[in-house]
């Protein structure tokens, strides 16, 4: 992995806080952690939350297992393994967002989608949304269709009409059949600084990738 | 008493010595200034006769005192007989000596009281100027007078002399006046036709100039002091010109009609009548004279000129083509500029030029160039395009011209590149056009370097037009000249092609692709033999090295090093023990070893040899690794060529094949008919190249086989059968073009090598960039990667290998910005 990733997934939001809260209240937190402990175990299988617990989880929560809101879950937990969680992962994660219960849990993960409203917590999601999705070892490209249903995910609910354009390209082209952490970083760059659809401050002698450039190209094209 | 005496005396010789004394003053009035030495000399004139060499000493001493010398000649007055101009000579003797000697002390005072204090006779002055105003009206009446000039210069100089020039002058200004009104008056109203008017005012203008050099002439004296002493007074000269202006100018149609007239007149002549141009002279130097040749003359002259050319110069864009245009001009400008010298003031030449340049030239630049510069171009007509530099020269209009020819040869390079059909003449009609382009600028825009440049850098935008092409199409034509066959081409001949091929490789930005179909070829022609001359091909390396440097030749220099090696290493093998104990007879064989990176690489062919040929292989091998250990050698069978001797029933011949056809062609030694299959097993020659070998083989010129059934392609079921009733002219026949022969997956596989190679340079120069700059940002490294590159390339191609590199972790888009790219080491 570039080690881009690491040092993002080694810079927690607030480390201090998080530590500051666990000594004051060192014995409820010991409590707490338990009841996590005991979240986590209803839906572990052989030490670890997979697929299967995902589903059940999912179920309780009432959601589906592709809404995005387990994926923030995911991005929370800082889940390295698409479809796991690990009980590190787990204590760690709902510790940060003091949730101890199932119900807790449900309150948390709906707040998560206004959390990520913020720009810089969008972006961390956004490209921790991609490379969450690389399973295999030495994996640095998504394929377009899994790419189609990130953006979908990701991205449309704040960019909806660049996500449905986008997305129209992607399928349409045949230059590309996967694409690379860049181009999916430079997506949301791109949703979030040029002014659509009109593509004014669109310039292709910066530095965007050379699939925005073909995707403003296809666009105008069809204007 | 002794000095009346010797007074008389002094008085006898000075009547005696008017006439000379005269002759003396007429030539020291002409220097009036005249200075002492002048004076000195003048008494030395005098001083011929003897005896008056004293007296006039003593004659100096008596009279010095001013005031003496009006008194001293009045004693002679007295005397009847002595005429007023007589008189005049001791006053002018005075004169002379006034100015040559000091004033001295006056003992001689005395002695002439004793005569009565002389005047001037009460009507002298009306007297003298009656006399003179007879004379002046006579002057204007072209009538003889009576008076002989010489006392008519006497009373004036004698007005003068009794100090009454200013009323003298005044007499003959208010003579002179009525004279001149009427004469001018007399013009009014003069005949309607314009040369007969202009004729009347020349005469007129004759006329006055002649009497009023009369009358200068008559009143020279009035000049010389009057006029000379009194400010703000006129020459009588000026007098009359001055009341000449004056008239004509208040008799304005006079002079409205004869400046009409005269404009006329030179319109006619530019409508090609002759006109009288002596009379036009006359008029003009009569404006000049005046001083109104400027204000009256010049100026409604341009306007007209202007008028007339600006019309000449529509009608005759439209109506004639351009070169016949520029020679009007030329004639035009030619004709103005003689109009000058012979009668127009010289201050005229400027301006009027410059009229009708502009008014012929400057406002018809952009029609000419485009009505008539491509045709003059492609016409080649260096005169006819000297012409017009020459002209657009005059008027600063060669950025026009340079602009023009920019897009012309643009224009027409477009053509000669794009056409993709005309590819097989593009280099030679390029050379073509070059070489007229050439002779253009030397023989027509005089080898403006401006005009070098632009066709330098015109040439270079076209033959870039194409990205890779041309290129490749000039190392073929370079190819074809360098080839075995060219025959009727001498060796200056084709140094001199090959310069001008270099003049074109110059503008080549994509030099690689040149370097790598030029190798491509060169190898052929080094291994088959076909070289036209190896003295040729190094002088083409050498051009290359001086061009682009050792760096770019440094290979193909390696080819010719192989090459010479090669043929040392075969003559040392027919020596060796190996070759003469071993080796099968009736066979000769001769190598390349070629070293690998010099040449160009070539897809190995497996091919199923002849068990003498392997033979010869394997000995060969041996000797060579013997010889040199350590190395490993490859066949390239592709590459072979052999001469095989056939024996048909009508004749034996010599076969020049490659290896491939000599593989088939055994094949015929143990079997009449071969099916397409059998022949494909046992040479076991890939299935392209077999149909290639056997269809030049079968189909071509040369039919050493037969295919059945008969066609041009090979078919998987066809078969061969030796071809009992082969004949041919020649003894040796050659078949083995088809290796000469470029094939498309040659090129193409040529070509990608080619941008395989750029995209590697691309990626290390973007390297080197960044690990210099550690930080940049993205318009900044395009920008310094154009520098760097040495082909052509597109922004988006950088941009691929950008984001390549990023995905390779060698770059990193900053975090904070994403315009700047970060190095990853």
């Amino acid at each position: 992995m570039p080690r881009s990733c690491k040092r993002k997934s080694s810079a927690p939001p607030s480390p201090s806080r998080v530590k500051s809260f666990s000594d004051s209240r060192s014995v409820k937190a010991k409590t707490k952690d338990g009841e996590r402990i005991d979240l986590f175990n209803k839906y572990a299988n052989n030490g670890i939350i997979d697929p299967d617990g995902i589903m059940v989880l999912c179920k309780d929560l009432e959601m589906e297992h592709t809404d995005v809101r387990i994926l923030l879950l995911a991005w929370k937990l800082k889940a390295a393994k698409l479809g796991y969680f690990t009980q590190d992962e787990w204590q760690k994660g709902l510790k940060t967002c003091k949730v101890d219960s199932l119900r807790s849990l449900k309150k948390a993960v709906s707040e998560l989608g206004k959390e990520v409203k913020e720009p810089s917590q969008l972006e961390d999601f956004h490209s921790f949304a991609f490379r969450y999705h690389l399973t295999e070892e030495k994996q640095k490209c998504i394929d377009i269709e899994t790419i189609c249903e990130l953006l979908n995910l990701v991205l449309r609910s704040q960019f909806c009409l660049q996500v449905d354009s986008l997305i129209e390209y992607l399928k349409v082209q045949s230059d590309y059949k996967v694409i690379n952490l860049d181009q999916w970083v430079n997506f949301l760059r791109f949703c979030r600084e040029i002014s659509f659809p009109d593509l004014q401050n669109y310039d292709e002698a910066q530095a965007w990738p050379l699939i925005l450039d073909s995707f403003v190209e296809w666009l105008r094209e069809k204007q | 008493m002794s000095l009346p005496n010797k007074r008389t005396i002094s008085n006898t010789s000075n009547t005696n010595h008017t006439s000379s004394m005269k002759k003396a003053n007429n030539t020291s009035n002409t220097n009036h200034t005249s200075s002492m030495k002048k004076a000195k000399s003048q008494t030395v004139a005098c001083s011929v006769d003897s005896a008056k060499n004293g007296l006039h000493h003593d004659f100096n001493n008596t009279n010095n005192p001013d005031n003496d010398v009006v008194f001293d000649p009045s004693s002679l007055s007295l005397d009847e007989d002595l005429k007023t101009d007589d008189s005049r000579a001791p006053a002018a003797a005075n004169l002379g000596r006034k100015k040559a000697q000091p004033p001295q002390p006056a003992k001689k005072l005395v002695i002439k009281l004793v005569k009565g204090k002389p005047t001037l006779p009460s009507n002298f002055e009306e007297d003298t100027w009656a006399k003179l105003k007879s004379a002046i009206k006579a002057i204007f009446l072209k009538q003889p007078d009576s008076c002989d000039l010489e006392k008519l210069y006497q009373a004036v100089n004698d007005l003068c002399l009794h100090k009454m020039g200013g009323n003298l002058y005044q007499r003959i200004e208010k003579e002179c006046e009525a004279h001149i009104s009427a004469a001018l008056q007399s013009l009014v109203g003069q005949s309607p036709d314009l040369v007969v008017f202009l004729s009347l005012v020349e005469r007129c203008w004759q006329d006055l100039c002649d009497q009023m050099l009369m009358i200068r002439g008559i009143a020279l004296y009035l000049d010389r002091t009057y006029v000379k002493q009194t400010p703000n007074v006129r020459s009588l000269w000026d007098m009359g010109l001055q009341l000449f202006r004056k008239y004509l100018s208040s008799y304005s149609e006079v002079e409205h009609k004869t400046v009409t007239g005269l404009l006329r007149m030179i319109e006619r002549e530019r409508l090609g009548e002759a006109v009288d141009r002596t009379l036009l002279n006359h008029l003009l130097k009569m404006f000049t004279a005046l001083g109104i040749y400027t204000e009256s003359f010049e100026k409604p002259f341009l306007e007209c000129t202007s008028e007339f050319y600006a019309a000449e110069g529509m009608k005759y864009m439209q109506q004639s083509d351009v070169p016949d245009y520029l020679k009007h001009v030329e004639i035009r400008l030619h004709e103005e500029h003689e109009r000058c010298v012979l009668y127009l003031d010289v201050s005229t030449r400027k301006p009027l030029i410059a009229t009708a340049e502009r008014q012929l030239l400057e406002r018809h630049i952009s029609a000419i160039l485009d009505k008539g510069f491509t045709m003059l171009m492609d016409g080649h007509r260096t005169e006819d395009l000297q012409r017009m530099y020459v002209l657009f020269l005059r008027v600063n209009a060669l950025e026009s011209l340079r602009q023009a020819l920019a897009s012309y040869i643009r224009r027409t390079g477009h053509g000669i590149v794009m056409d993709e059909e005309k590819d097989k003449d593009m280099v030679s009609s390029l050379l073509e056009f070059k070489a007229s382009l050439d002779t253009i600028w030397e023989e027509s825009f005089s080898k403006n370097e401006a005009f070098c440049n632009t066709i330098k850098d015109a040439f270079e935008h076209l033959i870039n037009l194409r990205q890779n092409r041309p290129a490749e199409l000039i190392a073929k034509f370079l190819d074809e000249k360098l080839r075995a066959g060219n025959k009727g081409t001498s060796e200056e001949e084709l140094e001199g092609t090959l310069d001008k091929v270099l003049v074109l490789f110059r503008f080549i930005q994509g030099k690689d692709v040149f370097e790598a179909f030029y190798k491509k070829d060169l190898a052929k022609r080094l291994l088959l033999g076909k070289s036209a001359s190896i003295d040729a091909e190094k002088s083409m390396i050498s051009k290359l090295k001086t061009e682009c440097g050792s760096q770019f030749t440094n290979k193909l220099e390696g080819m010719f090093k192989d090459i010479e090696l090669s043929k040392e290493i075969n003559e040392s093998f027919k020596q060796s023990s190996q070759a003469r104990t071993k080796l099968p007879s009736g066979i000769e064989m001769s190598v390349h070893v070629l070293t690998t990176g010099y040449w160009p690489t070539y897809p190995p062919m497996d091919v199923r040899l002849p068990h003498e040929l392997n033979v010869y292989q394997d000995i060969f091998k041996e000797f060579y690794l013997s010889k040199y250990s350590g190395r490993r050698l490859m066949w390239q069978n592709s590459l072979g060529h052999c001469v095989l001797k056939a024996e048909f029933p009508k004749g034996k011949k010599e076969l020049a094949v490659s290896l491939f056809q000599t593989v088939v062609l055994m094949l015929f030694n143990d079997a009449q008919k071969l099916s397409f299959q059998d022949i494909r097993d046992s040479t076991g020659i890939e299935e392209k190249e077999l149909r290639r070998t056997l269809q030049s083989l079968a189909c071509g010129k040369v039919r050493v086989l037969q295919k059945l059934p008969k066609g041009r392609e090979v078919e998987d079921d066809d078969s061969f059968v030796f071809n009992e009733g082969f004949t041919a002219p020649l003894y040796r026949i050659k078949v083995n073009a088809i290796q000469m022969k470029e094939t498309v997956e040659e090129n193409t596989s040529t070509t990608e090598r080619v941008f395989q190679d750029r995209q590697y340079q691309v990626d290390a120069a973007i390297v080197r960039i960044m690990k210099t700059r550690k930080v940049l940002s993205h318009t900044l490294l395009i920008t310094e990667l154009f520098q760097q590159l040495k082909f052509p390339i597109k922004p988006a191609d950088l941009k691929k290998r950008i984001e390549s590199l990023i995905d390779r972790e060698y770059l990193e888009r900053d975090k904070n910005n994403p315009q700047i790219y970060n190095y990853l080491a």
